[in-house]
C-alpha cells in the first residue's frame, strides 16, 4: 500500500483546463526551462486518463459547466489546482455578471496558486506541495465532493441548471 | 483633395440635408444618420467599395433613453474607416437588419440583441447566443445592476469588507478543519 | 512448469518493456534539452493506475477491449525466441501465426473503443486498421527474403540457420533490412505514424475513454508490444545471440526508432499510407528481387 501511495504522488498525469487564461504560462513548465516532467508530471489529453486538473484563470458559468463534467469523469483519486486569483476570489472579474467567484463553492479544491498570473515557478511549488500532501495523506478533497455531494450540487444549481445538464437521460 | 473628403463629399451630395459628416481624424470619417437611412446607406457605400463589415456596437445613452447603433464598414481600397451612427429608442428598440447587405452582420446582431436586447426585424435565428440560461434585462444595459447581480448569484456578501477585513481562514466547504 | 516459466517470461518481459518506455522519456527529454523523469517513471504510472478505485466502463466490450489486445501479445511471446533461447512454441509456419497474433492487439482495441460511441476514439480506430495497410504489406515483404533463402517459415529456425557475426540475415539483405525498419517504424506507432494516437489531434484515439485499470492494462500491452516488435526484428535479422545481446539488440533498434519520434512531426494519414506505398515498398520489392536472382 505505501508502494501504491509512493506511485501516486509521484506520477501526477495532468489535465489543464486553460479557460482562456494561463495558457501561457504552462508552455514554459512543461517545456526545456522548468521541465515538469521530472517530477513525473505530464498532461494528458483526457479527463478519464488524469489525475489532477488544473484550473488556469476564470470560469464563466458556461465553462463551470464544462469542469463540472470533466471533473465528475475523473477517476478517483482525483486532484484539483485552482490557478490564479480568478479562481480563489474572481480576481480581476470580482464584479463580473457571468463569472463564478469562488471555485470551492463547485468543486472541491486542493491547492490554491495565487497570483495574476502566477509564474511557473510557482506553478512547480504547487505541484511539489501536492506531492507532499498527498504523501502525508492530506489531499483528500475528492472525498469530500462524495460526502458533500448534495452540498455541491446545491451550489452548482444556483449558477447553472444541474438537471438540463446532467449526464442521465 | 485626400480620400476622406472625397468620401465626405460624396456621401454628402447622395443623402443631402438628412446625414451629418465629419472627418474624425485621418482614415476616419463618421456620419450620423437617421434610422431609416441606415440600409440605403450601407448599400450605398458597398457599392462604393466598402466591402468589409468590421463591426456592429451599441452604446447605452441611458439618460437620452436612446441607444446608439455604430456600423463600422472599412475599405482596402482607400484605407478609410466610416463609422454610422444611428440613434433608437431605448424602450421597444428596434431596428431592421442588415445582413441583406452584409452577411457579416448576422452574429453581431445576435450578439446586440442578447447583450443590449435590441430586436433585428427581418433576422432569422435570434435566440441564446453568448449567455446560456439568462433571465432578467440584458447584462450590458446600463440599467442593470452588476454589483447586486453578483452578490444574489455567486454569494459575495458584502464583497469589499469580505476582500480586505477578513482576518480567519477562507470558509473551505463542509468537512473541513480550516 | 512451463506456464510458470511463462509467467516469469511475461512479468520479465513486461517490467523491460516498462523501463524501455522509461528511457524512451528520458533519451527525448534530453534531445529537448530536458532532464526527463526517472527511467522507472512508467512502472509507477502502471502500478498508480491500478491503484485507482473506481473507473467508468461502458459496457462488456469496452473492459475486455484491453484484456483482448493484452493476451494477443503475451501469446505472442509463446513464439518468441530471446535469442538463441528456444520458444516455448516452435513449428513450421509459426511466423504466420505471430504476424495474426500481432494484428489482435488493434482489433481487441477496435471493439473496446468502439463500445465508447466516442468519436475520437473511432477515428483513431479507423487510422490504425488504414495504417496496416502501409506496414504489414512491408513488414511481410520485408522478412520474406530471410525466410525464402532459409528454405523455412520457422522464426526459431531461421535463427539457428544464420551463424555469427557477418553471416547475419541484415549483410545478406541490406535492402530488405532498410525496409524492415521503415515498417518497424509504423509497427510501433512512433511519430512521423503517430496518427493513431495523436494526442494533440484526436485525444489519444482508441484510449480516449479508457481510465483507471484499463490504462494501466493498455500501458503493460505497449510495453510487451516493444518488446515483441523489436525482438523479432532482432530475432529475424541479427540471428542468434545470448539473451544480452538480444535486450542489446532490441535496446538499439528501439532507441533508433525513439530518435526519429523525437525529431518528426506527425504525418496525415493518407500520407503515411502514401509514404509506405513508395520507397520502402520499392526497396522490399528490390530484396525479393535479390534473393530471387541469388537461388
Amino acid at each position: 500500500m505505501k508502494l501504491f501511495k509512493f506511485a501516486q504522488s509521484r506520477s501526477l498525469w495532468m489535465m489543464h483546463f486553460c479557460t482562456g487564461c494561463g495558457a501561457v504560462e504552462l508552455p514554459p513548465t512543461m517545456t526545456s526551462r522548468f521541465d515538469m516532467e521530472r517530477f513525473g508530471i505530464i498532461p494528458m489529453a483526457t479527463p478519464r486518463q488524469s489525475d489532477l486538473l488544473l484550473i488556469t484563470g476564470y470560469l464563466t458559468v458556461k465553462t463551470l459547466k464544462r469542469v463540472v463534467r470533466a471533473y465528475e469523469q475523473m477517476p478517483t483519486p482525483r486532484y484539483v489546482i485552482g490557478f490564479g486569483s480568478c479562481t480563489i476570489n474572481g480576481g480581476m472579474y470580482w464584479d463580473s455578471y457571468n463569472v463564478i467567484k469562488k471555485l470551492e463553492l463547485y468543486i472541491p479544491v486542493d491547492l490554491y496558486i495565487n497570483g495574476c498570473m502566477p509564474r511557473p515557478e510557482a506553478i512547480i511549488d504547487a505541484f511539489l506541495k501536492l506531492r507532499e500532501m498527498i504523501d502525508k495523506g492530506e489531499a483528500n478533497a475528492w472525498k469530500k465532493y462524495i460526502e458533500n455531494y448534495e452540498w455541491y450540487k446545491k451550489n452548482q444549481a444556483e449558477v447553472f441548471d444541474v438537471e438540463k445538464w446532467s449526464l442521465k437521460k | 483633395m485626400t480620400v476622406e473628403e472625397t468620401i465626405k463629399k460624396d456621401i454628402e451630395t447622395t443623402f443631402g440635408e438628412l446625414v451629418r459628416v465629419e472627418i474624425e481624424r485621418k482614415h476616419r470619417v463618421r456620419a450620423y444618420t437617421p434610422r431609416n437611412m441606415v440600409l440605403p446607406m450601407l448599400a450605398y457605400l458597398k457599392q462604393r467599395g466598402f466591402h468589409q463589415f468590421t463591426l456592429l456596437t451599441c452604446v447605452d445613452w441611458i439618460k437620452d433613453g436612446k441607444f446608439e447603433l455604430v456600423y463600422n464598414l472599412y475599405s482596402l481600397n482607400y484605407n478609410v474607416h466610416v463609422l454610422i451612427s444611428t440613434k433608437i429608442n431605448r424602450d421597444k428598440a428596434t431596428m431592421p437588419t442588415a445582413i441583406n447587405v452584409y452577411e457579416m452582420a448576422f452574429d453581431y446582431e445576435r450578439e446586440i440583441h442578447e447583450m443590449f436586447g435590441v430586436e433585428f426585424e427581418g433576422h432569422p435565428r435570434l435566440d441564446e447566443f453568448l449567455l446560456e440560461d439568462w433571465k432578467g434585462i440584458p447584462p450590458m444595459r446600463k440599467d442593470f445592476d452588476t454589483r447586486k447581480y453578483v452578490e444574489e448569484k455567486y454569494g459575495m456578501k458584502d464583497l469589499t469588507k469580505e476582500l480586505f477585513t477578513r482576518k480567519e481562514q477562507p470558509y473551505r466547504g463542509p468537512g473541513s478543519n480550516g | 512448469m512451463s506456464i510458470l516459466y511463462f509467467f516469469l517470461y511475461l512479468l520479465l518481459v513486461t517490467i523491460i518493456g516498462l523501463l524501455y518506455m522509461g528511457a524512451a522519456r528520458k533519451i527525448t527529454a534530453h534531445i529537448q534539452n530536458r532532464y526527463g523523469p526517472p527511467v522507472y517513471q512508467p512502472i509507477l504510472d502502471v502500478l498508480k493506475l491500478f491503484a485507482k478505485k473506481d473507473t467508468a466502463s461502458h459496457g462488456i466490450m469496452h473492459s475486455l477491449g484491453p484484456v483482448i489486445a493484452y493476451t494477443g501479445i503475451a501469446a505472442t511471446l509463446l513464439f518468441l525466441p530471446l535469442g538463441n533461447h528456444t520458444p516455448l512454441l516452435h513449428f513450421n509456419g509459426d511466423l504466420f501465426v505471430v504476424l495474426y497474433l500481432l494484428v489482435v492487439g488493434p482489433l481487441g482495441m477496435a471493439l473496446g473503443a468502439g463500445e465508447s460511441a466516442n468519436s475520437n476514439a473511432t477515428i483513431g480506430i479507423a487510422r490504425a486498421l488504414s495504417m496496416m495497410l502501409g506496414y504489414e504489406i512491408i513488414f511481410f515483404m520485408a522478412t520474406l527474403p530471410v525466410f525464402y533463402h532459409y528454405g523455412t517459415a520457422s522464426i526459431y529456425r531461421v535463427i539457428q540457420a544464420q551463424g555469427a557475426f557477418p553471416d547475419w540475415a541484415a549483410i545478406l539483405f541490406p535492402i530488405s533490412f532498410i525496409a524492415g525498419l521503415f515498417a518497424l517504424q509504423g509497427l510501433m506507432g512512433e511519430k512521423p505514424f503517430e496518427l493513431v494516437v495523436a494526442p494533440h489531434e484526436i485525444a489519444s484515439g482508441p484510449m480516449v475513454e479508457y481510465g483507471g485499470k484499463y490504462l494501466g492494462l493498455l500501458q503493460i500491452w505497449h510495453a510487451v508490444g516493444i518488446i515483441v516488435e523489436t525482438g523479432l526484428f532482432v530475432d529475424i535479422f541479427f540471428g542468434p545471440q545470448s539473451i544480452l545481446w538480444f535486450f542489446a539488440g532490441t535496446f538499439i533498434v528501439f532507441f533508433a526508432t525513439v530518435i526519429v519520434n523525437a525529431v518528426m512531426p506527425r504525418f496525415r494519414i493518407e500520407q503515411a499510407v502514401r509514404f509506405y506505398w513508395g520507397l520502402p515498398l520499392l526497396l522490399s520489392i528490390l530484396g525479393i528481387l535479390q534473393v530471387y536472382i541469388w537461388r
